[in-house]
């Protein structure tokens, strides 16, 4: 039997030799931490005392608490808003594009800049533009229309936050939309053509078959990565006014910061199981395809 | 045909409207980085600084410690980009190339983890790295090491380069076998070699990825020295609200070394970054 195990292994040293970083790395910084998160999810800790096994006690008060409901809130209203504009915006900018144009290349590599550009250095030039007194409102005024305070206003704050993200994101789904365009095969359209279809017809029935996954693809991404938003928020409105920027993830620092560990562990679950959720809806989507 | 081109008048009118407010924002901080306190918010809006003045990159350099900032997120994202192609190649020639019992499994295992977001680890990987810091000075949190492990290796950058090394033909790597050379020997001087073009797809996007990084150096670090670029910037930006001129330097500062390099390397960022989006053959 040795014998047998022997030869089956023998050879494979180097394979679970050059894995072997990539697995220690993946178990003692996410595994682990994984599963001691999930633990703490489950008792009352504040870092210092030993936690204390209290079952779900922290998902019920994660989720009853009014400052968790409203920042789950935000959150839902970042993505919708984002995910409702952001695509669509950029699917009609790649589309233009895909045709010939001179300058095309300037547009892409424009459109692109934000993409490149950190959460952070964004939110940072946006606070500037969104002053009181800032360049916006200059502009809005050369046209009379009126200012606003926009971060510092409750109903406005989140609106505006949408915008800087949308904006950030606009040129990736503009880059990946043009490139999934132009990867639908030419005969396609001329078969269509021939059959006497037109341009909306040709849209529905060719492009939009055509470019499917990428669709797919760009709202899994963006949704995940508006479930995440944080760094927009801490540096824009630090979450006011009034907690109307508040997000999940910011809620969830929030909790560490104030030394509900066990609290913020929920949260972090509670982000884990809907984005687990999303990420199985995409796999259902992608086989719906085939 | 003459509405054929009003149309095309009117597309381009469209996208060169769109570039215009995608570049101005970031013309709009450069400009403000060279103005004087006094003028950031002159009515109306004054977009070439009018008088220039240089002050706000002299405050970023004396008053705060950018220069340490640029420094450490050097060797923080310089560190973790290397760690990542190495180990990342070599993990992903494993698992396209080498069979060993439990390949396929762990692959899988490894996959599922990408379903995690970093904030579910966020907590007890700082506690790890607190403990660790107790026990090994040098080690744990507020150091490089701290900002740099949890990052050195990324599962999404296996993932991409097992399916760059999968179209290396078995023959080649065959033949270098027979002629006697061990698999870390193959590894060297036929799959680092025909990987280049993939490997500079994965530094591109871990280069991204480590250079923007926010959640994890400002969960880590509590030192100034230990800062890297956007984290200064993000504290400059909460703290400072009166002086834009020197918060727009910070940005500048920090925004620069992305755009630059992106400008060089377009074709190859771009390619790298719709890989995954879009499959070929329609």
């Amino acid at each position: 039997m040795s014998a047998k195990i022997a030869r089956r292994f023998r050879g494979s040293s180097a394979g679970y030799l050059l894995i072997a970083p990539a697995l220690i790395v993946t178990i003692v910084f996410l595994v682990i931490p994984m599963i001691v998160s999930g633990y703490w999810s489950l008792t009352h800790y504040n870092g210092i005392k030993p936690p204390q096994f209290v079952g779900l006690q922290n998902y019920v008060d994660v989720l009853t608490n009014p400052r968790f409901q409203r920042s789950f809130q935000n959150t839902i209203f970042f993505v919708v808003m984002g995910m409702a504009i952001g695509p669509l915006l950029g699917l009609g900018s790649a589309i233009l594009l895909n045709d010939k144009l001179r300058l095309r290349a300037l547009f892409r590599t424009s459109f692109f800049l934000p993409t490149m550009t950190s959460l952070i250095v964004v939110a940072t030039i946006w606070k500037l533009m969104y002053a009181d007194n800032g360049v916006i409102n200059a502009v809005a005024a050369t046209f009379g229309l009126p200012g606003h305070d926009w971060l510092n206003d409750p109903t406005l704050a989140l609106p505006a936050v949408v915008v800087t993200a949308i904006w950030q994101g606009f040129g990736f789904e503009t880059v990946v939309f043009l490139a999934a365009l132009q990867a639908v095969p030419k005969e396609y359209y001329e078969a269509a053509t021939v059959d006497g279809a037109g341009r909306w017809a040709k849209f529905r029935w060719v492009t939009l078959p055509g470019i499917r996954p990428t669709i797919v693809f760009v709202y899994v991404i963006g949704i995940i990565g508006s479930f995440q938003t944080f760094d927009q928020v801490f540096v824009m409105t630090n979450g006011g006014p009034i907690q109307a920027t508040r997000t999940i993830v910011f809620d969830l620092v929030d909790r560490f910061n104030k030394l509900d560990i066990g609290g913020a562990s929920a949260v972090a679950y509670i982000l884990l199981v809907f984005l687990a959720v999303l990420s199985y809806a995409q796999l259902r989507l992608g086989e719906a395809r085939d | 045909m003459r509405s054929r081109r009003r149309n095309r008048v009117a597309k381009s009118g469209f996208l060169l409207l769109a570039s215009f407010l995608m570049i101005v924002p970031f013309l709009w901080a450069l400009s403000t980085s060279f103005k004087l306190p006094g003028d950031v918010f002159a009515y109306p809006p004054r977009f070439l600084p009018d008088p220039f003045t240089a002050d706000n990159y002299r405050n970023i350099t004396t008053l705060i410690p950018f220069p340490r900032y640029f420094l450490n997120s050097t060797i923080v994202t310089g560190t973790i980009v290397v760690l990542n192609v190495f180990f990342g190649t070599a993990a992903a020639y494993a698992f396209a190339k080498l069979k060993f019992p439990g390949r396929d499994a762990i692959f899988f295992l490894l996959l599922l983890t990408l379903m995690v977001p970093f904030q579910v680890n966020l907590i007890p990987l700082f506690k790890m790295m607190v403990e660790l810091h107790k026990a090994i000075p040098p080690l744990g949190a507020d150091t490089y090491f701290g900002l740099i492990a949890p990052s050195a290796v990324s599962v999404f950058g296996i993932f991409l380069m097992r399916g760059f090394l999968r179209s290396i033909p078995d023959e080649i790597l065959e033949s270098a076998r027979m002629d006697g050379a061990s698999e870390i020997r193959v590894l060297r001087s036929i799959v680092f070699p025909l990987a280049v073009p993939g490997m500079a797809t994965l530094a591109i996007f871990t280069f991204l990825g480590a250079w923007n990084d926010f959640l994890w150096p400002l969960i880590v670090t509590s030192s100034e020295d230990m800062r890297t670029l956007p984290l200064g910037l993000a504290l400059l930006a909460r703290r400072n609200n009166s002086d834009w001129g020197t918060t727009m330097a910070g940005t500048i500062v920090t925004a620069a070394p992305m755009i630059i390099i992106f400008l060089l390397m377009q074709r190859r960022f771009i390619e790298g970054l719709t890989a995954g989006a879009v499959k070929d053959g329609g």
